[in-house]
């Protein structure tokens, strides 16, 4: 082996991946060797200050903030959506989907019977959201997340929002879910989290927007997108 | 290992594990807020360490452990069980780290705070937080050693941290890394040899080398 060999296959040395026949020889070269065997003492060390590297922890727990942020969706516009995973793709939980969608009426009634300055739902849904069975993955009833497999959708014709829209937020951000259809249209803009009356302008922007759409294995396919919106910068989707 | 040994895994620990956690999704499921309170509770240490160390920023990693697990609940319903929760949730972190990172080389360029600063502090209040006995020298010795650790790991690429990070911190296999990161295992084994040569570098050449 030589000491070319012997520093490439020093990670599968390091993981008992190389076979016993050249494990052995590999540990005898570094034995013998010493510009080797200081690699390898090296590389040994370096792996074992990053092990024991302190794990950071958060100052508070996160799981308050998560629930917090839940329940401003679940009481607020984003009830909805709330909802929608569930029922949408696990059939087993709501064997039918009629029973399904009474339920999402009788919430829904039920939040604005509760709250009679309830806004009405600031959800534009456009066409193809409808509350029915789920499509299949990737079409717009059932849209996809960015991942390696996902190729995010690129902006074609941007948003047009004006200094006036942003100036018209308030302090709060806005926490946006856009649904870029298989044709690059938008088909969904939901908000979920901030003042839906502020939003409102804002929501149709986005709506207008048109994308060249997201591809998976080269098809068009529906993607959602998360969006934080502030009045000092738009955050790009979060997938 | 000889060619053809198998090698076992501890199935038992596995299967109450797995059962463990599809009971605890399929309550998430149902919308059981504190079903789900308990999967953060159970994941958001985790999630956090990989965040911080990913972006080498505290601050952001705590807006994206929230990010991260309001994507968890917003798509459990379309987790199949196919790898573990853990891997499904490392693959959720990651992802969403490498998309903020490259909105940041774009936007923020000049405001950008010092990343390594926060991480600093954060390092700082946890070598002295830490419960063991030692002396000053000791615990001085430590600070250095974590912070050059963190130092050397921002200077490696995205791809090269992530995967010395899920392999020696989180002590995933490169199975279950190639699970999370949706590559070839071939890949993740190429990768990881790389990134621990860097890290190796970075560290040891280091202190000539400044960033
Ligand atoms: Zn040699």
């Amino acid at each position: 082996m030589t000491c070319g060999q012997v520093r490439k296959r020093l990670s599968e040395y390091m993981d008992g991946e190389l076979g016993v026949r050249p494990a052995r020889a590999l540990t005898g070269h570094l034995e013998a060797c010493p510009s080797c065997g200081g690699r390898w003492r090296s590389l040994r060390t370096a792996l074992e200050a990053l092990a024991e590297a302190p794990r950071l922890e958060p100052r508070e727990p996160i799981a308050a903030r998560v629930l917090d942020r839940l329940e401003v969706e679940s009481r607020g516009p984003g009830l909805a959506l709330l909802f929608r995973p569930f029922w949408k793709t696990r059939p087993l939980i709501f064997p039918s989907l009629l029973p399904a969608a009474a339920l999402l009426v009788v919430v829904l009634a039920a939040a604005l019977a509760l709250d009679r300055d309830a806004e009405p739902l600031p959800t534009v849904i456009t066409r193809g959201a409808e509350w029915g069975p789920t499509g299949p993955s990737g079409t717009e009833s059932n849209p996809l997340f960015l991942s390696s497999e996902v190729s995010a959708p690129r902006v074609r014709t941007a948003a047009p929002i004006t200094a006036d829209l942003m100036v018209a937020l308030g302090e709060e951000p806005l926490f946006v879910e856009t649904v870029v259809a298989r044709d690059g249209s938008v088909s969904t803009v939901t908000l979920l989290d901030g003042d839906s009356q502020q939003a409102g302008p804002l929501l149709e922007a986005l709506r207008r927007q048109r994308f060249e759409p997201g591809r998976r294995n080269g098809r068009p396919v529906a993607v959602s997108l998360y969006r934080l919106i502030s009045r000092m910068e738009v955050r790009p989707p979060i997938t | 290992m000889a060619a053809g040994d198998i090698a076992l895994r501890p199935a038992e620990a596995l299967a109450g594990g797995a059962s463990l956690e599809r009971g605890l999704v399929e309550e998430c499921c149902r919308g059981d807020a504190q079903a789900f309170a308990r999967l953060v509770a159970l994941h958001e240490g985790m999630v956090f360490n990989l965040a911080a160390r990913l972006l080498g920023d505290a601050e952001e990693a705590r807006d994206l452990a929230q990010e991260v697990f309001l994507q968890v609940y917003r798509t459990l319903g379309r987790f199949e069980g196919r790898s573990t929760l853990k891997t499904w949730i490392y693959r959720i972190v990651v992802n969403q780290c490498r998309n903020r990172r490259r909105w940041w080389r774009r936007r923020r360029k000049d405001r950008s705070r010092s990343l390594e600063t926060l991480t600093r502090s954060e390092e700082e209040r946890l070598a002295e937080g830490s419960g063991r006995m030692e002396g000053p020298d000791e615990r001085v010795e430590r600070r250095e050693r974590a912070r050059a650790v963190q130092s050397a790991l921002q200077r490696l690429s995205f791809g090269h941290r992530a995967v010395l990070l899920l392999r020696e911190v989180e002590g995933l296999s490169c199975e279950e890394i190639a699970a999370a990161l949706a590559l070839p295992e071939g890949t993740v084994k190429s990768r990881l040899s790389r990134a621990r040569e860097s890290l190796r570098r970075a560290l040891t050449d280091g202190k000539e080398a400044a960033p």
